[in-house]
């Protein structure tokens, strides 16, 4: 805590004598205490700023029953992450076709994940991670106030600078140099305050999620997941079998002992033709392939929340005059079916805006040519350039949906069959079927070829 | 004791640290109440009380101090009611109170009360780890002040040096005023508790550092307090296992006039 602080604790008030006042007391205001904006506070705290964070939750992960694979590659230079509470490491990526009644899968178990620091991937809670990261934060030096939400900015007179935040509580406002806004998917404040657009229903992505157990069944998790000691799987999901016929995908994790089952599709698919999100999830955890490996499981929680995927035409201005916007506020969240990411880039974003920040304070500057390097910094790290190599799949996934989400994962499954089939015809025949069953769906020999070059990116 | 004090009352208010009861499990196992597991908050019946301490100071001014008797780590409760508004707080702490019921507690708080001057003590009507509701009148019986229980609002007369007070009361409520000083246990749900202001908030739970008072310090006899000075005996704890009760379904109404009447012989 900074020494300009007016009130000393070792002089408690009496009577309606001074109150309080911390305003300009911090450098630096973090507007949530998720992944992005304990990574900003731990960073800035580190630099030696004095920063406050606001979370709206009774704690932080309260508000977020999301989560799942948390990539540590950053995570790993700003805290100590041996003490971290991860759930398991990820020792199986497996990606799934599922048609209405088939499974085509691909399984992927390098023996390389088993050694550490396993591939940087680990399945965890949000709602114990989230507490956990906050504390380095608090430990780093950074004060923590929960349960008060953001409700708006303070501008100065003449409109262009941020100077602090308004919130729920009686006197309420405070004001510092710096805002962090790291407030999630469903970015209130930032929209409020005319920083970012709204996002259009196209570009969100609605994920629901369930967290199971397995009452009185300590082997479900390793026995259906072939897993030992703390090796994790993680399943991906597509295909109308997942998400009918909405674009996105489902999984499974497996935690510690619960597994985390959920789903991700396009929340203009989610108005119109689908059915209930509740609904959904009921029919991909009674699909075929995915009913055994949840039989028995109870319910411990239900979530629901908002992604953003407009790629990197919707990340909105990174800086304004005081103020900064990271992780999923800023659309900083990769969701293309084979990659489901946003938490490796949720914690880069914050981390590199903590450091501009930093920079920009010691000059005492606060406008946006001073911040520029985090969107710079930004621009030139794994987090755009991945969102850019990705940005066109989405458009091109939509333009064939049909293809990819129905006919492929049929005929993937029939030709499957047809390639395994245990009759008299000798095998030569099978392989012809089978061939002959996914060319139908792809438009032949040159339909094959035009659809490999299509998704060449993918393996690029 | 007091005279009519135009710097206004001052007010002592007891609270407790508890475990949070929507979060005590039973073990499915032994199916005992797992308490130490549940995190620890501030008891739900003491933020009526400090709501109503409160509105005392806005209507007389003078200070409201929150004390709490527990180990170091309750001063998290005590952060509360700073945040919340009170200008002081106390943690009554001394390896000689460990292990007391509500007799010695309530002498230890009562003599709290009396060492911060206080005018009026304001407590919740019980907690939600004993649920005994002794406390309070134990503190007024101690110093021998008034008490007045189950209070549902609030009125400083400060002319008369006096506090009324609605109680909630079998079939409806009563006015009563009690002289200074009183001990007052609001009944629970009756107050609605003010939110915290954001910059207290932030100093009460980062800057604030709650005075500490001993058993030396409140001039208590370390033999009258603790588990030697509790008159309570545990005896033992049971699972009570659920009556079988006698079930029969009857076809016709009719067929009930018997066994009733039967019962209504007995009672003549």
């Amino acid at each position: 805590m900074s020494d300009d602080v007016r009130v000393n604790g070792e002089e408690p008030t009496t009577g309606e004598a001074e109150s309080p006042d911390y305003d300009n007391a911090f450098d630096a205001i973090v507007v949530g205490a998720g992944l992005a904006g304990s990574a900003a506070a731990v960073t800035m705290a580190n630099e030696g700023l004095d920063v406050l964070v606001i979370e709206r939750g009774r704690y932080p992960g309260a508000k977020n029953v999301f989560g799942g694979v948390l990539y540590t590659p950053t995570l790993r230079e700003l805290v100590d992450v041996t003490a971290a509470p991860v759930e398991r490491y990820v020792a199986e990526k497996r990606f799934s076709m599922l048609s209405e009644t088939d499974e085509t899968a691909v399984s992927l178990r390098p023996g390389e994940w088993h050694d550490p620091p396993h591939n940087d991937s680990y399945t965890v809670l949000r709602g114990e991670f989230d507490r956990w990261f906050a504390e380095q934060a608090v430990e780093a030096g950074a004060v923590l106030v929960t349960e008060t939400t953001v409700t708006g900015l303070l501008r100065d007179d003449s409109g262009k600078r941020i100077r602090g935040v308004e919130t729920d509580r009686p006197d309420g406002a405070i004001t510092a140099d710096y805002v962090v806004l790291a407030e999630g998917g469903n970015s209130l404040v930032s929209e409020g305050a005319d920083l970012k657009s709204v996002e259009r229903a196209e570009n969100i992505a609605v994920g629901v999620k369930e967290v199971l157990e397995f009452p009185e069944n300590d082997t479900a998790i390793p026995d259906r997941f072939r897993l030992s000691d703390d090796a994790g799987a993680s399943y991906h999901y597509f295909g109308e079998g997942a998400v009918g016929s909405a674009v996105g995908g489902g999984f499974i994790y497996t935690n510690e002992d619960t597994i985390s089952v959920g789903l991700a599709y396009r929340l203009a698919d989610a108005r119109g033709r689908q059915p209930k999100p509740e609904q959904t999830l009921n029919a991909f955890k009674s699909h075929p392939a995915v009913a055994p490996l949840v039989r028995g499981a109870r319910t411990v929680e239900y979530g629901a929340k908002t992604i953003p995927e407009g790629g990197h035409e919707s990340v909105p201005q990174l800086v304004h005059d005081g103020a900064v916007v990271v992780g999923d506020a800023a659309g900083l969240v990769l969701n293309n079916g084979v990659h489901l990411e946003g938490t490796n880039m949720a914690i880069e974003s914050g981390h590199l805006a903590g450091e501009a920040i930093a920079a920009a304070a010691q000059r005492g500057r606060t406008d946006e040519a001073a911040l520029r390097s985090y969107p710079e910094r930004l621009e030139a790290s794994f987090v755009v350039k991945n969102l850019e190599r990705y940005g066109w799949l989405m458009e091109r996934v939509e333009a064939d949906r049909d293809l990819i989400f129905e006919e492929l994962p049929h005929a993937l499954a029939d030709a499957g069959a047809e390639y395994f089939r245990m009759d008299r015809e000798p095998k030569e025949h099978h392989a012809e079927a089978a061939r002959d069953r996914v060319l139908e769906a792809v438009g032949g020999w040159r339909g094959a070829a035009k659809l490999a070059y299509r998704y060449r990116e993918v393996i690029r | 004791m007091t005279s009519p004090n135009a710097e206004g009352w001052t007010v002592v208010v007891g609270v407790k640290q508890v475990p949070d009861s929507d979060e005590v499990r039973i073990d499915p196992d032994t199916g005992r109440l797992d308490r130490a597991n549940a995190p620890a908050v501030l008891n739900g019946p003491d933020r009526d009380a400090l709501e109503a301490a409160l509105s005392i100071r806005d209507a007389v001014g003078g200070t409201v101090t929150a004390i709490t008797m527990g180990p170091p780590t309750a001063t998290a409760v005590l952060e509360e009611a700073v945040a919340m508004g009170c200008d002081d707080a106390a943690l009554v702490t001394d390896r000689a109170f460990a292990g007391s019921d509500t007799w010695p507690t309530s002498y230890a708080l009562a003599m709290a009360a009396k060492h911060l001057n206080a005018d009026v003590v304001v407590c919740g009507e019980e907690t939600t780890d004993s649920s005994t509701g002794q406390v309070p009148p134990g503190i007024a019986a101690h110093n021998g002040w008034a008490q007045l229980t189950y209070v549902e609002d609030v009125e400083p007369l400060p002319e008369e040096n006096r506090l009324a007070a609605r109680r909630d009361v079998e079939g409806g409520h009563e006015r009563v005023a009690a002289d200074l000083p009183v001990v007052v246990a609001v009944a629970y749900g009756e107050f609605d508790a003010r939110p915290a202001g954001l910059h207290r908030k932030i100093f009460a739970e980062n800057d604030f550092e709650p005075d500490q008072l001993t058993a030396e310090d409140l001039s208590i006899d370390p033999g009258d307090v603790g588990m030697d000075a509790s008159p309570t005996q545990v005896g033992g704890m049971d699972t009570v296992e659920p009556v079988e009760r006698k079930n029969e379904i009857l076809e016709d109404v009719a067929d009930l006039l018997e066994p009733i009447a039967a019962t209504a012989e007995v009672d003549g």
